[in-house]
């Protein structure tokens, strides 16, 4: 697990609102699901947040949190939240190896080493063929191209338009060079016809939500009483970039979820994930873009942009409802 | 002793066991590949033993829920043709047709095994020079008991006509099956893939292939060539076998330049070895077979099975014949005839090229990549046709009428490991994260360095040690 993940929410507020969409799709199948009745599953981190969080806004009763790490393990034991959660001192694969699953669930494949991504992204494809009708899942994928490697500077030529180095007829670019590595990690699954493009801190984050889309499509091939529905993607950034996908397994004559989940505001496929990347705002700042319509003209400064390229203000506009506030408070 | 009656057993096939036998030995991706093997068959006899300028051609091809269609401007059928051959069930031996070009189709059965495949209800239109005319495969047709012959239908409205000599073909009432693969993102990568790679030849030279509106790009399967007369090539064999003209080739691909480090901890369970690494195999321009890492190309058969360790090494083979079925291929056309005499006869060479590589990844195993990098610096990467043209060249070939053949590990061009020990030993072992983070700690004050850099540095320490105490 990486040092970023044990930051508090409050200094990651794309990934706060990425957990708030999350936590507002569940609520929004609630009903249609009886999800209080569901198992979550998932990786909890030192303080168990989430689990905090399903349990307050949905009731689910039966939690499993599981950790590698026996540290972790034991801080969680004392940090639990409510009683019930069980926590268990395993790695995700053989706790899942080793589950039959009795009712429908809701398991989170919080991933964040990059290397493995093949096996999680299978992993996650082959769930939704073991778990009961009308279980959710959902995955998180480290989305930093970076972490394909850096090649030597050697090994390396720049081409920006017209312009190249001299040697690039013998040498591949950065992105081609991570292209190569992409398809050595990910093989099978490699989407025919992805181009270096799609190798930049841009949109390297899409290029992973494809893999992830076809690795699931071709499991749900060999399934002719469900079907997939895909209802959240995410690909946000503070620190780390990380993509997320979620689905529905539903059986393959029953199009109710998918009409409950059309109706949603935030529905989100991995072909089109949201993009979440907006900078810290001050308390004025975000109450200036709530309350007035022309934000943009009343700051008279430019937000910063990250390397996901998106505007903060638009961003701002899309998810203010559910943007986190934080503030101290003295304990 | 007995004696004839006039009573007659029958003994035609039922089109029911005919098309279930027929379309049993081909999956779904294939039947689409062996329809796009037609047009470029067609391209090939439009161009009558000329050279075929691919950049001309296009074919377009559409997978959806409820019909499929290929369309290509690669010629037409012959209204004769249609009449007499391209609809039977099996070649007939009068048919003479190809006899001087290199096509591929040899049985007379891909149209109609892709077509009985897919589904119930069929239109084959086809415009040959000015002649169009469509035949209707339908479902009353194929439940009728006999073998009635198809109907030749001429248009009579303009959109029945096609705008330049070319042939669609059009399926509608796919299976359930079908329907549901055609549907599916996933499939459509793998036929996509399966295009890229089986036609690269084509592709490259300008063959244009839409997949449901997006052009399919090539993969290029090459191996590692150095500018240098004395830097290192791959292994190279040509010569003409049974009327086959065999060129083998057998070097580094471009995939991982020359193993990667980081990669020095992963496991057989990270393993996904890129597609074009191993054995491809091409007949008459077509890849038969792409990326083969199993005993059919020799591994595993007097060389090692295939491991991660390998994936930088590529094979190509190919087989050039005007004779079609002197080609060591099967009915389907993506698999393998390994009886045949050519066959044979190129995998000894083939496994030959491997022990070089071989035995070159076992020399650098436990190197770190830069030093390799070096001296393949000015190498660059090349298909099979370039690979034996830049190599004939060179004046260490061994040369003669009727073959080419050049060994790297002979001619000593390839690149040794700078102080080579032959008493090297490797140390592996695992530790949880959490001691490694500790013993990274302090030894580099970050919690992260490379467990492999750890480990080699705590063997040092112990050396040190172990030296200083005169053990």
């Amino acid at each position: 697990m990486g040092a970023g993940s044990s930051l508090p929410y409050r200094l990651r507020p794309n990934k706060a609102v990425d957990r708030e969409l999350f936590l507002s799709m569940l609520m929004r199948l609630a009903p249609a699901l009886s999800l209080e009745k569901h198992h979550y599953i998932g990786l909890g981190g030192p303080f168990l947040e989430d689990f905090r969080l399903v349990h307050a806004r949905l009731g689910v009763a039966r939690m499993t949190c599981i950790e590698t790490e026996e540290e972790v393990h034991k801080r969680q034991l004392f940090n639990r939240p409510i009683a019930s959660i069980e926590c268990i001192h395993e790695t995700l694969e053989n706790y899942l190896d080793g589950h039959d699953f009795e009712c429908p669930a809701i398991v989170w494949l919080d991933y964040t080493e990059p290397k493995a991504i093949t096996e999680q992204i299978e992993r996650f494809a082959r769930t939704i063929g073991m778990v009961p009708m009308g279980s959710i899942l959902r995955i998180t994928l480290n989305a930093n191209p970076e972490s394909l490697g850096k090649p030597l500077p050697n090994d390396i030529s720049v081409e920006v338009g017209d312009a190249a180095s001299g040697d690039r007829a013998l040498k591949p670019t950065v992105q081609e060079w991570r292209l190569a590595r992409f398809k050595e990690r990910v093989g099978q699954l490699f989407p025919s016809g992805l181009s270096p493009e799609g190798m930049t801190h841009k949109t390297y984050g899409s290029s992973i939500l494809r893999v992830v889309k076809l690795a699931v499509e071709k499991e749900a091939l060999n399934f002719r009483d469900r079907q997939v529905v895909w209802s959240l993607a995410t690909h946000y950034k503070d620190g780390q970039a990380m993509v997320t996908a979620a689905l529905v397994v539903c059986p393959a004559d029953d199009n109710s979820i998918r009409d409950i989940l059309d109706g949603w505001e935030f529905r989100s496929t991995p072909d089109a994930p949201h993009r979440l990347d907006m900078p810290a705002l001050s308390t004025l700042e975000r109450l200036t873009m709530e309350s007035d319509d022309d934000a943009r003209a009343k700051l008279a400064f430019s937000l910063p942009k990250s390397d996901m390229g998106e505007d903060p203000i638009d961003v701002f506009k899309k998810f203010y409802r559910i943007y986190p506030h934080f503030s101290r408070v003295e304990l | 002793m007995t004696k004839p009656t006039t009573d007659r057993a029958e003994a035609s096939p039922t089109k029911r066991f005919f098309v279930s036998m027929l379309t049993r030995d081909i999956n779904l991706a294939d039947a689409i590949l062996d329809l796009l093997d037609n047009c470029l068959d067609g391209a090939l006899r439009l161009a009558d033993g000329g050279d075929v300028d691919y950049a001309q051609h296009f074919v377009k091809i559409e997978l959806t829920a409820d019909h499929f269609s290929i369309e290509d401007n690669c010629g037409g059928i012959p209204r004769d043709v249609a009449k007499n051959y391209a609809f039977k069930m099996g070649r007939e031996p009068d048919d003479d047709r190809d006899s001087d070009s290199e096509t591929i189709g040899m049985y007379g059965v891909g149209m109609k095994r892709a077509i009985f495949k897919m589904g119930r209800e069929a239109l084959v239109r086809t415009r040959y020079g000015d002649d169009t005319f469509e035949v209707p495969i339908t479902s009353a047709w194929l439940e009728a008991k006999g073998w009635d012959p198809l109907p030749i239908n001429e248009p009579t409205e303009v959109n029945e006509q096609l705008a330049e000599p070319g042939t669609v073909i059009r399926v509608d009432e796919l299976y359930d099956g079908v329907a549901r693969h055609f549907a599916n993102e996933a499939f459509e990568n793998e036929v996509r893939t399966a295009i890229a790679e089986h036609f690269t030849m084509f592709l490259q030279w300008g063959l244009k292939v839409d997949l449901n509106g997006t052009p399919v790009e090539p993969v290029f399967v090459e191996v590692l060539v150095s500018d240098r007369a004395d830097g290192p090539a791959p292994f190279v064999f040509q010569k003409t076998i049974d009327d086959v003209l065999v060129s083998i080739t057998v070097g580094l691909n471009t995939g991982r330049s020359l193993g990667n480090d980081d990669d020095e901890d992963s496991g057989f369970e990270r393993d996904r070895s890129s597609a074009t690494a191993g054995w491809t195999v091409l007949c008459n321009d077509r890849a038969v077979i792409v990326g083969d890492k199993s005993r059919l190309t020799g591994w595993g058969d007097g060389i090692p099975l295939y491991h991660p360790q390998f994936a930088i090494l590529t094979g190509i083979i190919e087989f050039r014949s005007k004779v079609a079925d002197k080609l060591p291929v099967t009915t389907t056309k993506r698999a393998l005839d390994t009886s045949s005499n050519v066959w044979l006869e190129s995998l000894v060479k083939m496994k030959e090229g491997m022990r070089v590589w071989i035995s070159y990844t076992n020399q650098w195993k436990n190197h770190p990549r830069a030093d390799q990098s070096n001296f393949w610096e000015d190498s660059k990467p090349l298909s099979l046709g370039k690979t034996i043209a830049a190599v004939a060249l060179r004046t260490d070939v061994k040369k003669s009428e009727s073959q080419i053949e050049f060994n790297p590990q002979k001619a000593k061009v390839l690149p040794e490991p700078p102080g080579k020990t032959p008493s090297s030993r490797r140390i592996v072992f695992s530790r949880p994260t959490e001691e490694l983070r500790l013993v990274s700690k302090m030894l580099f004050d970050i919690d992260d360095e490379k467990p492999g850099i750890i480990g080699e540095k705590c063997f040092e320490l112990t050396l040190a040690k172990a030296v200083k105490q005169g053990v």
